[in-house]
C-alpha cells in the first residue's frame, strides 16, 4: 500500500463509501426534513405544494422535496397560542421533573444495597427486577389502572403517572448504577467506616458525589422515559387540560383530526430537548444495554 | 463483599438462648404464634360469620319485600284478567290497603305504558294512577322492558340465566325492588317497592372469639412452662417439633370449637328469621284474600306458595302455602350455606397454623436476626421493593388471575370469584386452529385467529431484526473505514432516527404514507407509478410497519456494532494480509467471530423490543386491514381497551408472556452452547 496508486485506488473506494453514506444519511434525515417543512408551510395539510391538474415530474420533484412553498411561524405561534400546547408542555415537564427526582432516588438506594451489602434475598431481588423486564405491558395495564385510579384513588393525576414511571424505569436504572458502584473500590468506605462515618453520612457524602456520571445517566434516562411516555398518560388522564405532550401531540392527527401543521410544529418543540439529550447520552445507554454480554 | 454490615450486631446464638430462658413463658415465641395464629383464624371467622348474619338479614328483608311484591303482582294480573272501568281504581284501592305505610309502591303495565296505581306521594291529585306514564318516568318503562326481556331470554332457552327480581339500592339503606307480573303467561308490566331496608342488628359474640384466642396463648405457653420444668431449655430460633404439634391441636380444636359455636348461632339466627317471614306471610296472605274477597277477585299464593321466590322468581318451598314450615327444605338450605363457611373456617385455620408454624418453628425469630443484622441493607432496597411490589409484581399476579376469569368492563363490579372460567379462555386463544375460513369466494383468511396474528409477529421480528443487522452493519464497516473523512457527521446524522421519540416517527410515517398527499405516492407517481393504497392491502400494510421500523431501529444496531468493530486490535488485520487472507476472508475469519459477543445481545434485546413495538403498529398502521396486520401486543391491547374485555386480554398476554419466557430459556441455551464451543 504505497505510492501514488495505492492513494488513489483508496479514494476511489472512499467515493463510493462517501455515496453510500450520503444516501442513508438523506434516508435517516428525510423525514426530520418533512416535519420542519409541514411545520414551517404554515398550514395544516400533509402536501407540500397545490399540483396542477396534470403535473410533470418536476411538478411531482417539487412535491416531495422538502421545502415548504411560503415560509411562516403561523403553526409555532399557533400552537403555542391558541392549543394549550404550552400547558401540555408544562405538565410533561412537571410529570418528568418529579419522575426523574423520585427514579434517581429509588435506583440509587437499592442499587447501592445490591451492590455493597451481602443479605439474604439480594439474588433473589436483583433476579426479580430482571424477570420483570419481560412482563408485558398490557398484563401490567388493567391492574396497574385498576389500582391507581380505584384503590389510591389517583386516577387523573400526575402522582399516579409519576409513580408509574418511577417504579417501572427501577429495573433498568438500578443495575446500571450497581454496575457503575462496583466500580467504586470498596476501600473508600471502609476507611470512612473507621473513620467513624456513619451509613448515612457514607452514602450521601462520599457515594453518591463518586457516582455522579451514573447518576446523571439514570436521571436523564427517567426523565426521557416520562417525556416520551404516551400509552399509560392516554389511559389515565381524561381532562384535556391535564394531558401530556405525547397524548396532546396525538390529539392533532389521531382519530377524525388532521391538524397536521400543529403536529409538525409541536414535535419539533418537543423533541428537541430529548434529541440533543439523547445525542449526549446514547453511548452510556448502549454501554448500559449490553453490559454483560459484551466481553473484553 | 459484606463489608462490616451485620457482624457488629451478631450475637452468639447461647447468648440469645440464656437470654430466651429468662423470658416468661408466654413471652416465647410458640406462645406468641399461638397467640398469634389464634387471633388471625378467629378474627377471620369472625368476620366472615358477621357477613354471613348481615347476608341472611339482608337476604331476608328483600323476601319480604318480594312476597309482599308477588302478592301485588297476583292482584294486579287478577283484576287485569276482571274486565270492566273500574278495574283500575279498584287496583289503586287494593295496593293502597296490602301496602299500608311499607313505602312507596307501583304498577306499571307495558302496553299502552301506564301507571296502573301507585301509593308513591309525587302521584297524588293531578298526576295520580291511574294515567299515562309521563317522560320523566320513562326509566319506569325501560325497567319493566328489561325485566320482559329478561323472562323471554329464560322461556327461550329454558333455563333460568337471566335475573328476574330487580334488586337495587338507591342509596344509603333505600331499596328498589321490582319484579314482573303475568296475565296469561305473557308479562304485562311490573310491580316495584321503593322501601328503606331496616335491618335487625346482628353479630356474632366477641367475648367467645376474644376467649378463644386467650385460651390458645395460656394452652401453649402453660406447655412451654411445663418444658421448662423438665429441663428443656429453649432456644426461640430452634425448631421445637414437639411443641409444634401440641399447639397444632390447641389452634385446631379452639378454631374448630368456635366455628361449631357459630355455626349453630347462624342456625337459630336464619330459624328466627324465617319464622318471621312465615309470621309475614300468613298476614299478607289473609289480608290478600280478604281483599280479593270484596272486589270478587281470588287473590292466593296456592298450596306451594308462589310468592315465596328467589331472584329467577323460582319457589323456594321453605315456607308453605299453609304458612308452615317445611323443615327438609330449610335444613338443606342451612346445610348449603354452611358448607361455604366450613370451608372459609378451615382455610382460616390454615392462615392461623402457618402463621404459628412461623414463630413456634423458630422462622419469625430467624427472620427478626436477619432483619435486624441487615438493617441497612433492608432500608436502602425498601424504597425501591416496595414500589415494585405495588405496581410491578402484584398487577403482575393480579393479571395472572384475571386470565382465568370472564372480566368485562360490565362486570368489573362483581367479586372474582364469581367470573372464574378456569382454562376458558386459554382454550379459546389455543386451542382455535380456524385460520382459514371457508366463505362462498372459497378459502378466506381469518385475521382475527391467534395463530395469524403469531405469524404476523414473527414475521415482523424476524424481518425487522434481519434488516436493522444488515443495515446497521453494512453502515458501521463503511463508518468504521480508516481514513475516511466527515465520519463524526454522517454518525450524528445516521443517529437520528433513534433519538426522535418513536411515537412522534410513526405518526410522521404516517403522514408521508397517506394515499392521497403523502410524499411516498408522490415519489412513486414521479417515475411514472400508480399511487399505492398503503393501508388496504396485507402485505403492503406490512411493509408500511417494517419499513417505519427498520428506519427506527438501525442506528441501535449501527452503534454497537462500531463501538464491536472499533475494540478490534488491527493488529488481527496486519497479521492476515501478511498470510495473503483477502479482504472478505478477513471479514469472516475476523471481524465476524470477533463481533459475536458484541452483536448477540444487541439481537437478543432487540427481538424483545420488535416482539413488543407497540407504538410502529398501532401508530402507523393500526393493524389495518382489519386487523390482518396486528402483532400480538397490540392485539392484546385492543382486546382490552376496545373490546374490554379484561379476562381475555389478560389471558392473551400470559401467552405473550409465556412465548418470551420460552425464547428467553432457549436463547440462553444457546449462547452457553456457543460459548462453551467457542471457549
Amino acid at each position: 500500500m504505497s505510492g501514488q496508486g495505492g492513494r488513489r485506488g483508496r479514494r476511489m473506494q472512499h467515493l463510493g463509501l462517501h455515496v453510500f453514506l450520503v444516501a442513508f444519511s438523506l434516508i435517516a434525515v428525510y423525514p426530520v426534513l418533512w416535519v420542519f417543512t409541514v411545520a414551517f408551510s404554515g398550514q395544516q395539510n400533509l402536501a407540500f405544494v397545490e399540483l396542477p391538474p396534470d403535473p410533470g415530474f418536476l411538478d411531482r420533484l417539487r412535491a416531495v422535496a422538502p421545502w415548504p412553498a411560503q415560509f411562516s411561524l403561523r403553526n409555532f405561534v399557533d400552537v403555542l397560542d391558541q392549543q394549550p400546547f404550552l400547558r401540555w408542555m408544562l405538565n410533561s415537564a412537571i410529570v418528568a421533573g418529579l419522575t426523574t427526582v423520585l427514579g434517581v432516588f429509588l435506583a440509587c438506594t437499592a442499587a447501592y444495597a445490591f451492590s455493597r451489602f451481602q443479605f439474604p434475598g439480594r439474588r433473589a431481588g436483583m433476579m426479580s427486577f430482571l424477570v420483570s423486564q419481560m412482563f408485558p405491558g398490557t398484563l401490567l395495564l388493567v391492574p396497574i389502572y385498576i389500582i391507581i385510579t380505584q384503590w389510591l384513588g389517583l386516577g387523573n393525576s400526575f402522582i399516579g403517572l409519576v409513580l408509574v414511571y418511577s417504579v417501572t424505569a427501577i429495573p433498568f436504572c438500578v443495575w446500571m448504577m450497581k454496575g457503575y458502584f462496583d466500580t467504586i473500590p470498596i476501600e473508600i468506605e471502609e476507611s470512612a467506616i473507621m473513620d467513624g462515618a456513619s451509613r448515612q453520612v457514607i452514602f450521601f457524602k462520599i457515594i453518591l458525589p463518586l457516582a455522579k456520571p451514573a447518576v446523571a445517566v439514570t436521571a436523564l434516562f427517567s426523565f426521557m422515559t416520562a417525556w416520551n411516555e404516551f400509552i399509560l398518560a392516554a389511559t389515565f388522564l381524561e381532562e384535556e387540560l391535564k394531558y401530556t405532550a405525547p397524548v396532546g401531540l396525538r390529539f392533532f392527527v389521531g382519530g377524525f383530526s388532521s391538524e397536521w401543521g400543529y403536529f409538525a410544529a409541536g414535535s419539533i418543540i418537543i423533541s428537541i430537548p430529548v434529541v440533543f439529550l439523547f445525542l449526549y447520552l446514547q453511548k452510556y445507554l448502549v454501554s448500559g444495554l449490553t453490559a454483560g454480554g459484551v466481553k473484553g | 463483599m459484606s463489608l462490616v454490615a451485620g457482624s457488629a450486631y451478631l450475637e452468639d446464638p447461647a447468648v440469645l438462648a440464656a437470654r430466651a430462658a429468662r423470658r416468661p413463658a408466654w413471652l416465647q415465641p410458640a406462645a406468641i404464634g399461638a397467640l398469634l395464629g389464634a387471633l388471625l383464624a378467629l378474627a377471620l371467622s369472625w368476620w366472615f360469620v358477621s357477613q354471613q348474619r348481615a347476608e341472611r338479614a339482608e337476604d331476608a328483608w328483600n323476601r319480604g319485600v318480594i312476597m309482599q311484591l308477588m302478592a301485588v303482582a297476583d292482584a294486579a294480573a287478577a283484576v287485569e284478567r276482571r274486565d270492566g272501568t273500574g278495574a283500575e281504581q279498584a287496583l289503586q284501592g287494593l295496593l293502597a290497603e296490602l301496602t299500608d305505610g311499607d313505602g312507596h309502591f307501583r304498577v306499571v303495565r307495558l302496553s299502552g305504558s301506564r301507571l296502573l296505581a301507585s301509593t308513591a306521594p309525587a302521584d297524588r291529585d293531578e298526576a295520580a294512577a291511574p294515567r299515562r306514564l309521563s317522560r320523566d318516568e320513562k326509566w319506569l318503562f325501560d325497567l319493566a322492558q328489561g325485566l320482559r326481556a329478561a323472562v323471554e331470554t329464560n322461556v327461550s332457552e329454558s333455563v333460568f340465566r337471566r335475573r328476574q327480581v330487580n334488586v337495587e339500592a338507591l342509596g344509603q339503606d333505600q331499596m328498589r325492588i321490582s319484579l314482573p307480573y303475568f296475565v296469561d303467561g305473557q308479562v304485562a308490566g311490573i310491580v316495584l317497592a321503593e322501601r328503606e331496608r331496616v335491618l335487625q342488628p346482628s353479630r356474632p359474640s366477641a367475648v367467645a372469639a376474644t376467649a378463644g384466642v386467650g385460651l390458645a396463648w395460656l394452652a401453649v405457653g402453660g406447655l412451654v412452662l411445663l418444658r421448662r420444668r423438665q429441663g428443656v431449655s429453649p432456644d426461640p430460633a430452634a425448631r421445637n417439633w414437639g411443641l409444634f404439634g401440641a399447639g397444632v391441636l390447641v389452634l385446631a380444636a379452639i378454631t374448630a370449637g368456635h366455628g361449631l359455636l357459630e355455626l349453630g348461632g347462624l342456625e337459630r339466627w336464619q330459624r328466627e328469621l324465617t319464622d318471621g317471614l312465615s309470621d309475614r306471610f300468613l298476614e299478607l296472605r289473609e289480608e290478600a284474600a280478604y281483599l280479593g274477597g270484596s272486589l270478587g277477585v281470588a287473590i292466593d299464593p296456592g298450596r306451594d306458595n308462589r310468592w315465596d321466590v328467589d331472584l329467577f322468581q323460582r319457589e323456594l318451598g321453605v315456607i308453605g302455602g299453609d304458612g308452615r314450615l317445611r323443615e327438609a327444605v330449610l335444613d338443606a338450605d342451612i346445610d348449603a350455606r354452611a358448607a361455604g363457611l366450613r370451608k372459609a373456617i378451615t382455610g382460616n385455620l390454615g392462615l392461623g397454623l402457618l402463621l404459628f408454624a412461623f414463630f413456634a418453628l423458630g422462622a419469625a425469630t430467624r427472620t427478626g436476626r436477619a432483619l435486624r443484622d441487615n438493617r441497612h441493607a433492608y432500608m436502602y432496597v425498601l424504597p425501591a421493593m416496595f414500589g415494585m411490589l405495588i405496581l410491578v409484581f402484584f398487577p403482575f399476579a393480579y393479571g395472572i388471575t384475571l386470565s382465568f376469569t370472564e372480566q368485562t368492563a360490565l362486570n368489573v363490579g362483581e367479586p372474582i370469584t364469581e367470573l372464574f372460567v378456569g382454562f376458558s379462555n386459554y382454550l379459546r386463544i389455543l386451542g382455535d386452529f380456524q385460520v382459514f375460513r371457508s366463505t362462498a369466494e372459497g378459502a378466506v383468511i381469518n385475521y382475527q385467529n391467534f395463530y395469524w396474528t403469531l405469524f404476523i409477529t414473527i414475521c415482523w421480528t424476524v424481518t425487522n431484526v434481519t434488516v436493522g443487522v444488515t443495515f446497521g452493519m453494512l453502515l458501521a464497516l463503511a463508518l468504521n473505514t480508516r481514513g475516511l473523512r466527515f465520519t463524526n457527521l454522517y454518525r450524528v446524522l445516521l443517529i437520528l432516527p433513534w433519538a426522535i421519540p418513536n411515537y412522534i416517527t410513526a405518526l410522521i410515517w404516517r403522514g408521508m404514507f397517506h394515499q392521497q398527499f403523502g410524499v411516498i405516492n408522490q415519489a412513486i407517481q414521479m417515475f411514472g407509478g400508480e399511487p399505492v393504497a398503503w393501508f388496504d392491502g396485507v402485505f403492503s400494510a406490512f411493509m408500511t410497519g417494517l419499513i417505519t421500523n427498520g428506519w427506527l431501529s438501525f442506528p441501535f444496531m449501527m452503534v454497537v456494532i462500531l463501538g464491536g468493530l472499533q475494540s478490534i486490535s488491527q493488529d488481527m488485520y496486519e497479521a492476515a494480509t501478511i498470510d495473503g487472507a483477502s479482504k472478505w476472508q478477513q471479514f469472516w475469519q475476523i471481524t465476524l467471530p470477533s463481533l459475536k459477543p458484541t452483536i448477540i445481545p444487541a439481537v437478543i434485546i432487540s427481538v424483545v423490543w420488535t416482539f413488543n413495538m407497540f407504538n410502529v403498529i398501532y401508530l402507523v398502521s393500526g393493524g389495518e386491514p382489519a386487523g390482518a396486520n396486528e402483532i400480538l401486543i397490540t392485539k392484546a391491547y385492543k382486546i382490552a381497551f376496545e373490546e374490554y374485555r379484561y379476562g381475555y386480554a389478560a389471558a392473551y398476554s400470559v401467552v405473550i408472556f409465556l412465548i418470551l419466557m420460552v425464547y428467553g430459556v432457549l436463547q440462553t441455551r444457546l449462547t452457553r452452547a456457543t460459548e462453551a464451543t467457542t471457549s
